[in-house]
């Protein structure tokens, strides 16, 4: 159920333009090595789509206010 | 046999207590509630082209009386909601009957009540920053790259004047409490209104759930193409779930409601609340 | 049991949407935006939406109150009418008839508005007359 949520949301972020901002992996906690891979890929990741385009829509809102 | 006549003999085989239809008023068609005591209005009785949620009216009778009998006209988009309504226990299916009037656009009916024959117009300035009316879940994705239906959205969600019109005019937006008046999702009292959290938020809600009647987009004052994005929220639920809303009276597997709702009276007006709390 | 729907003209602001209220047993139990009307064509800010919330609020003032001993009293039409005519001609006797102000609002009527504007002029003496349209 979790992985078809997890679908879900990351369908309607692609639909709404934040495509590939969310990540599901299945890691035991036996799977000490995997696990590193996976946060230093996703990391490595979004560094290079850069910041979420919206923490400077709401910075410019709250400069406006 | 014609509308009137259908509606007298549910009156006369006393299946229903009310018949809700439409009626005009100085010109404008309007809703309204036929009873057998005024029999007389029935002949006003028509079909009308502008659509207002005769469902959600239905549900506002049956909190104030619970096993009332409730007939009336269902178009296609009324009968999808009902099985919607029936599944979430908001009403009796054993409580309502219903006149069916197809209206759908289709081969077979050239002729159609509904105001979805005629599309939308989508301006000039809409097209080149926000989004087509009319626009294909589909071929939006194609058309527009991440960052395009990024700004895109953002222009559209950003005119939001938090009127609140889309849930309170949806026919199957029926929580005692709305996540959208949640403090701590939608701060209150503050516009423009949290984009996209505000959006976002019904469109979930409104996965496995909205049977695409156009309500909210007709009533949306700053014509924010809602109907768009549940309807590719709903095609997602489809593509993963397999489940499509209004179509039976299963409940939708992906929800945000919780496994179990009632049909059970809502909290008391706010009048006697605060009656009672001023002693008077 | 009886539900009907009652055309009228939003009361909040100047713009003046079609509403229709939902009525319920004799109450109003809820605002829907009407279609057809020609200035909304269906659709409604959100105090529009929640007309009925005031109509049906306990805290609604239903008759005038005169505040005597520093505690509102219910009073009558008259006795409120009268009661504020005595107090504007004292404040005009004594401070002159500058120390009056009229203020008037986009949700009455041309006539109406044209009226207080006069009464202000000829009657009290002042030019102090405004309309929330201009503040
Ligand atoms: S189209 Fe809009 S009003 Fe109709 S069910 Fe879906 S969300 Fe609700
Ligand atoms: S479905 Fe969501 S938006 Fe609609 S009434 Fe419930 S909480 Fe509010
Ligand atoms: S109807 Fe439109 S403007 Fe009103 S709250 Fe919904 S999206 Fe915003
Ligand atoms: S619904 Fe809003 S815009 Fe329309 S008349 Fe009322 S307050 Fe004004």
């Amino acid at each position: 159920m979790t992985i078809k949520r997890i679908r879900f949301m990351q369908e309607l972020l692609t639909f709404f333009g934040l495509e590939g901002r969310l990540h599901l992996e299945w890691i035991s906690s036996a799977e000490a090595q995997k696990y590193v891979q996976v946060v230093t890929d996703f990391t490595e990741k979004i560094r290079q789509m850069g910041p979420n385009p919206l923490k400077k829509i709401d910075a410019a809102v709250k400069g406006a206010i | 046999m014609n509308l009137i006549d259908q509606v007298e003999q549910l009156f006369i085989q006393d299946k229903i207590d009310i018949f809700l239809g439409y009626k005009a008023l100085d010109g404008h068609l309007l809703p309204h509630g036929f009873t057998r005591d005024r029999m007389e209005e029935l002949k006003a009785l028509q079909v009308s082209e502008g659509r207002y949620s005769l469902e959600k009216i239905a549900t506002h009778l049956t909190e104030k009386h619970p096993d009332i009998r409730i007939g009336m006209i269902a178009r296609e988009c009324n009968l999808r909601t009902l099985n919607l309504l029936y599944t979430w226990k908001q009403l009796n299916p054993e409580n309502i009957e219903t006149i069916n009037i197809s209206c759908c656009p289709s081969p077979l009916k050239p002729h159609s009540d509904c105001s979805y024959l005629e599309p939308k117009q989508t301006g000039a300035y809409k097209k080149t920053h926000g989004i087509d009316f009319n626009a294909d879940p589909d071929t939006f994705l194609d058309d527009f790259n991440n960052k395009n239906r990024f700004s895109r959205w953002m222009y559209e969600f950003n005119k939001c004047i938090k009127c609140y019109g889309c849930r309170n005019i949806c026919p199957v937006c029926f929580c005692d409490e709305c996540s959208l008046e949640h403090a701590s999702l939608v701060e209150p009292g503050t516009l423009p209104v949290d984009v996209p959290i505000f959006h976002l938020i019904r469109a979930t809600h409104m996965a496995g759930r909205c049977i695409d009647c156009g309500l909210c987009e007709d009533a949306c004052p700053m014509d924010i193409p809602l109907r768009l994005l549940y309807r590719q929220v709903n095609a997602i639920v489809s593509d993963i779930f397999d489940y499509r809303p209004g179509n039976g009276t299963d409940q939708s597997p992906f929800t945000i409601i919780g496994e179990k709702t009632v049909l059970e009276p809502k909290p008391m007006d706010a009048q006697l609340e605060g009656e009672k709390e001023y002693g008077l | 049991m009886d539900c009907k729907f009652v055309p009228a003209v939003c009361s909040y602001c100047g713009t003046g949407c079609g509403v229709l209220f939902e009525v319920i047993d004799g109450k109003i139990n809820a605002t829907l935006p009407m279609k057809s009307h020609p200035v909304n064509h269906g659709k409604l800010c959100i105090k529009g939406w929640n007309l009925h919330e005031y109509i049906n609020s306990y805290m609604r003032l239903k008759t005038p109150l005169i505040k005597e001993d520093g505690r509102f009293q219910k009073a009558t039409w008259d006795e409120a009418i009268g009661h504020a005519a005595v107090k504007f001609n004292q404040i005009k006797d004594q401070f002159g008839p500058d120390a009056i102000g009229v203020l008037v609002s986009a949700k009455i009527t041309n006539e109406e508005n044209y009226l207080a504007q006069k009464f202000t002029r000829a009657v009290i003496g002042t030019n102090n007359v405004d309309h929330c349209a201009r503040l």
